[in-house]
């Protein structure tokens, strides 16, 4: 295992709700999280629907401040979200759209240009890079954001779902590409519902049960352990958070 | 510093993409900038040079440069009023300074309204309205008006996500302040005991500044324009102070609602 990137202790968010013009209750989207993220792991969240998982990924990506308890960071460590289409105007070209997103992910103009070959090539998006995004269809665009994510290399990817991208055959691509970026040195955090998922893909998992860090180690064995505990905890709507988390 | 340049290149290429991106979504493009200022013109000299007779001489000048300075102002308010309060997508997805929403749109207009300046000043010659050197003053002139519209622009878009409902009122407090600003009015008009009331609102100073300099050929009113550009600027450091220093304020309040 690599050296210790980020490390989180006793993390607690929670969220003012607003009933009214004055009135307002909170609700607690995160309780008690501790981990710890290596440089290299791929490392897996699993959680219902509502368990903080997204709130979760805000407080890793600095976006969010806890409120309880603290994050120790590494110093300059990179940290962002592979968000399909972030940011993109429909009226202007693939180029403009990709060095805008690289913009607001926090990289800079030439490292967008300079990884431009590659990302049109990853895309397949061809000359269509030099029409506006408007005209493309829907997996054309997810394409274009997925190939910007993967090709400029944050020190930690975020992965909210892994999501199907555009037509069965870049579909295969795409998951291929992503498999190989957590085999890498890449460090990768992927919250997924899914555990099946979350079983091949993963080295370490956190369990996040109703806003706490359960349980957390060996994917494989752990995960086992969670479909056993959904299963015998099956609510058919979820918690109370789905919700907010929505 | 690193963040700041990271900012201010995030901010041009963002504008530049926005001005790209409204050039190209309407079919007269860029036309829309310089044909908007002459139908609030024909509009407003209808209404009072031939239906009530009130313009006089040199009425279009007078007119042109309070309409087009107010037109600049209310423009960077309307638009930065959703700013921070629609981005939700950005704001919990990605870590961006909030203060770029709003600055987009603040740096957006600007570069607008500085070809409708030029064109202006171009009309004014047409027009007979000689060249001075008080024309000059122009300068400060507009560094303080885009300071005050940054603040105003900061302002709205840093309380309409706390208060939704305020968008609704923020068209018709626009509208009053329309009114007051002397536009197609002189200040002499009002009385005297009212006119102090009247120059608290600081468009109205920077408007019968911007006759002064251009059509009257005379210095401004330095103190007074120092007053707005102080009170403005106090605003939009304590706004910009708040942004750096809550960062996660605006991810949170969008995340709630």
């Amino acid at each position: 295992m690599g050296e210790r990137i980020m490390r989180l202790e006793h993390v607690g968010v929670r969220y003012r709700i607003r009933r009214s013009m004055f009135r307002s209750s909170y609700y607690e989207a995160l309780r008690d999280v501790s981990f710890d993220l290596y440089a290299g792991e791929t490392l897996g969240v699993i959680g219902r629907n509502g368990a903080g998982k997204s709130t979760l990924l805000r407080v890793i990506n600095d976006i969010i401040k806890p409120d309880t308890g603290r994050v120790e960071r590494r110093p300059g460590l990179s940290v962002s979200l592979l968000s399909l289409s972030l940011g993109f105007d429909p009226n202007l070209n693939g180029i403009d759209n990709t060095v805008l997103s690289a913009l607001l992910l926090g990289h800079s103009k030439e490292q967008a240009l300079a990884n431009m070959e590659q990302i049109a090539e990853f895309s397949e998006l061809g000359d269509f890079l030099y029409d506006p995004v408007l005209t493309y269809s829907s997996g054309m665009k997810a394409r274009l954001g997925f190939a910007i994510a993967v090709t400029l290399r944050p020190d930690v990817l975020l992965i909210d779902e892994v999501l199907g991208v555009g037509d069965a055959h870049f579909r295969k691509k795409s998951s291929a590409a992503l498999n190989a970026k957590m085999a890498s040195e890449q460090t990768v955090v992927l919250v997924s519902h899914s555990a099946a998922q979350i079983k091949t893909l993963c080295d370490r998992v956190v369990w996040i049960e109703d806003g706490v860090s359960f349980k957390q180690g060996q994917a494989k064995p752990l995960v086992d352990e969670y479909e056993a505990y959904i299963e015998a905890h099956q609510s058919p709507t979820g918690t109370k958070h789905d919700r907010l988390a929505a | 510093m690193q963040s700041l340049i990271q900012f201010f290149h995030l901010l041009t290429f963002k504008v530049r993409c926005r001005l790209k991106s409204e050039a190209a979504s309407n079919y007269l493009g860029f036309f829309w900038w310089v044909l908007e200022p002459i139908f609030y013109l024909l509009t407003f000299y209808f209404v009072f040079e031939v239906m009530l007779n009130r313009g006089g001489e040199g009425f279009v000048a007078f007119l042109l440069c309070g309409l087009i300075p107010w037109l600049w102002f209310n423009k960077t308010v309307s638009n930065a009023a959703g700013t921070i309060f629609n981005a939700k997508g950005l704001l919990t997805q990605t870590k961006i300074p909030v203060a770029l929403l709003p600055s987009e749109v603040v740096l957006q207009d600007f570069v607008k309204q500085g070809v409708v300046f030029l064109l202006l000043l171009t009309f004014l010659l047409v027009y007979g309205v000689g060249l001075s050197w008080s024309w000059l003053a122009l300068i400060p002139l507009m560094a303080v008006q885009l300071t005050l519209n940054a603040a105003a622009g900061f302002l709205v878009a840093a309380v309409v996500p706390l208060f939704p409902d305020l968008r609704f009122l923020i068209q018709t407090g626009l509208m009053l302040m329309m009114f007051g600003s002397g536009i197609f009015y002189s200040y002499e008009l009002i009385r005297p005991e009212h006119q102090g009331l009247f120059f608290l609102n600081p468009m109205a100073t920077l408007i019968k500044n911007y006759r002064a300099v251009l059509v009257e050929h005379q210095a401004p009113d330095w103190v007074a324009l120092g007053a707005v550009f102080l009170g403005s600027a106090l605003v939009l450091g304590g706004l910009i102070w708040f942004f750096l220093n809550r960062a996660d304020f605006y991810p949170r309040v969008v995340s709630e609602t």
